[in-house]
């Protein structure tokens, strides 16, 4: 999300982008990042593919990843603690709600 | 697009398939069941059938005169009625079953309906909110102040819309019994101190005193937490809402035969008479210049009668409104 990019940079943090599920798979393994914002409705698989790719992988199972989405069932919110995100966020966010929570995650990791 | 189109499609594939199986599982028990009680009621008349037979049989009467031509006829009478009978309800099932499959297929696509215009409409507005919140940082280049006053009002309109789709969506999910109350004990003066501390911002803008009259700081009841943080937040935030800049707002609860009951007392202007009846209706707002959808008080009444509580409002002699809720402590054993 081009303006989500946007935001970010503003706030001094050095953002990849990925528009598919494979490609954010593979950018999460290359780039080394901190943290992962990732959407469920992603296209090539989905959120759900992605998480499940890196938990389960060494190099990127301690990433801590916020969960920004547009669906609101319940049942998604949970599964995606189980899987171990660190937070779930519903769009329409706040951007300085969001830059906050990066930031404490950032801290406690 | 043609991907969503697809998955639209298989959603109604499912829901279809789904349809007939579910025809198909309730023909097949009920049917059975229906058919083995009928075939035990047919003893019966069978009985009664040899009973007199049995009694008439040494006699060489059976058929003969007009017992027999009776006999006759009510044994015809009741084959008659058995093949009318058989006919009727299992045509009236057949009816019920369809109705009832019906049922199931509508609230399948209501629930694709809730997830696809959550989807479909929380994504553009994210967006647009986004970009246009970088505008008014000025990310995106340095905006004039004449620029800047009418993003920071498209801004405000997107949350408001934001808001909007947030509260017909809770809002139809209520209404469809979508919403899976997970009722624990829940002490209501933690619950109205909580929302209270949330809501201070708003009290504190506007200077208003919110005194809060809670006797018993054991008001449990049997409820789902979020539902009643959501009516106590709808109820308080409207009042705060209507009522003038430093003034004050009441806020009691206590128990009243194995009821709790909550008090909103505010300073608003009185409900017009005409207007009492139709408060808890959706999109109905006393005063469209204030902030609201419309929908936050239908919404407190729904999830209230959802606990098999009431919600009303009095206007009280001078000025001012006192909005009552009144829930049952325990709701364990009655189901929704």
């Amino acid at each position: 999300m081009l303006g989500l990019a946007t935001f970010l940079k503003s706030q001094g943090f050095l953002v990849f982008s990925a528009y598919d599920s494979v490609y954010g798979i593979s950018l999460a393994h290359r780039e080394k990042v901190n943290l992962i914002i990732l959407d469920l409705g992603l296209p090539a698989g989905g959120g759900f593919y992605v998480l499940d790719n890196l938990k389960h992988s060494v190099d990127t199972n301690t990433i801590p990843v916020i969960i920004l989405t547009a669906k609101q069932e319940k049942e998604l919110e949970d599964k995606a603690y189980q899987m171990g995100v660190s937070a779930y966020m519903h769009k329409p966010f706040e951007p300085k709600e969001l830059a906050a929570k990066i930031r404490e995650l950032l801290e406690n990791g | 697009m043609n991907k969503k189109v697809m998955k639209k499609k298989n959603n109604h594939n499912n829901a279809e398939k789904d349809l007939r199986l579910v025809l198909q599982e309730l023909k097949d028990n009920p049917y059975r069941k229906f058919n083995l009680a009928f075939s035990l009621m047919s003893i019966i008349p069978l009985l009664v059938f040899f009973y007199i037979l049995a009694a008439k049989l040494f006699t060489f009467h059976i058929l003969v005169g007009d017992i027999g031509f009776m006999l006759l006829i009510c044994i015809l009478i009741s084959i008659c009625g058995f093949c009318l009978g058989y006919g009727i309800i299992r045509s009236a099932l057949n009816k019920v079953l369809f109705y009832a499959a019906q049922a199931k297929h509508s609230d399948e696509l209501k629930s694709i309906f809730v997830a696809s215009v959550s989807h479909e409409l929380k994504n553009p507005l994210s967006a647009v909110k986004t970009n246009l919140f970088n505008f008014l940082e000025g990310l995106l280049g340095q905006i004039n102040d004449e620029q800047k006053k009418v993003v920071q009002l498209l801004y405000n309109i997107t949350e408001r819309m934001g808001r909007l789709v947030n509260e017909l969506l809770d809002l139809h999910k209520i209404e469809a019994g979508m919403v899976g109350l997970k009722r624990e004990l829940c002490n209501i003066a933690d619950v109205l101190e909580k929302q209270a501390e949330e809501l201070e911002n708003m009290l504190s803008l506007k200077k208003i005193r919110l005194i809060k009259e809670i006797l018993n700081r054991d008001l449990f009841v049997w409820a789902d937490r979020d539902s009643l943080h959501q009516v106590v937040n709808n109820l308080l935030s409207n009042a705060i809402k209507y009522t003038p800049e430093g003034k004050s707002i009441t806020l009691k609860a206590y128990f009243v035969d194995g009821y709790v009951r909550l008090e909103f007392i505010d300073n608003a202007q009185n409900i017009p008479p005409e207007k009492i009846n139709k408060i808890f209706d959706k999109f109905q707002r006393l005063d469209e210049t204030k902030e609201g959808t419309g929908l936050g008080l239908a919404i407190a009444k729904d999830i209230v009668e959802s606990h098999k509580g009431k919600v009303w409002v009095e206007p009280l002699c001078r000025e001012g409104n006192k909005f009552v809720v009144v829930l049952p402590c325990d709701l364990r054993s009655s189901k929704r």
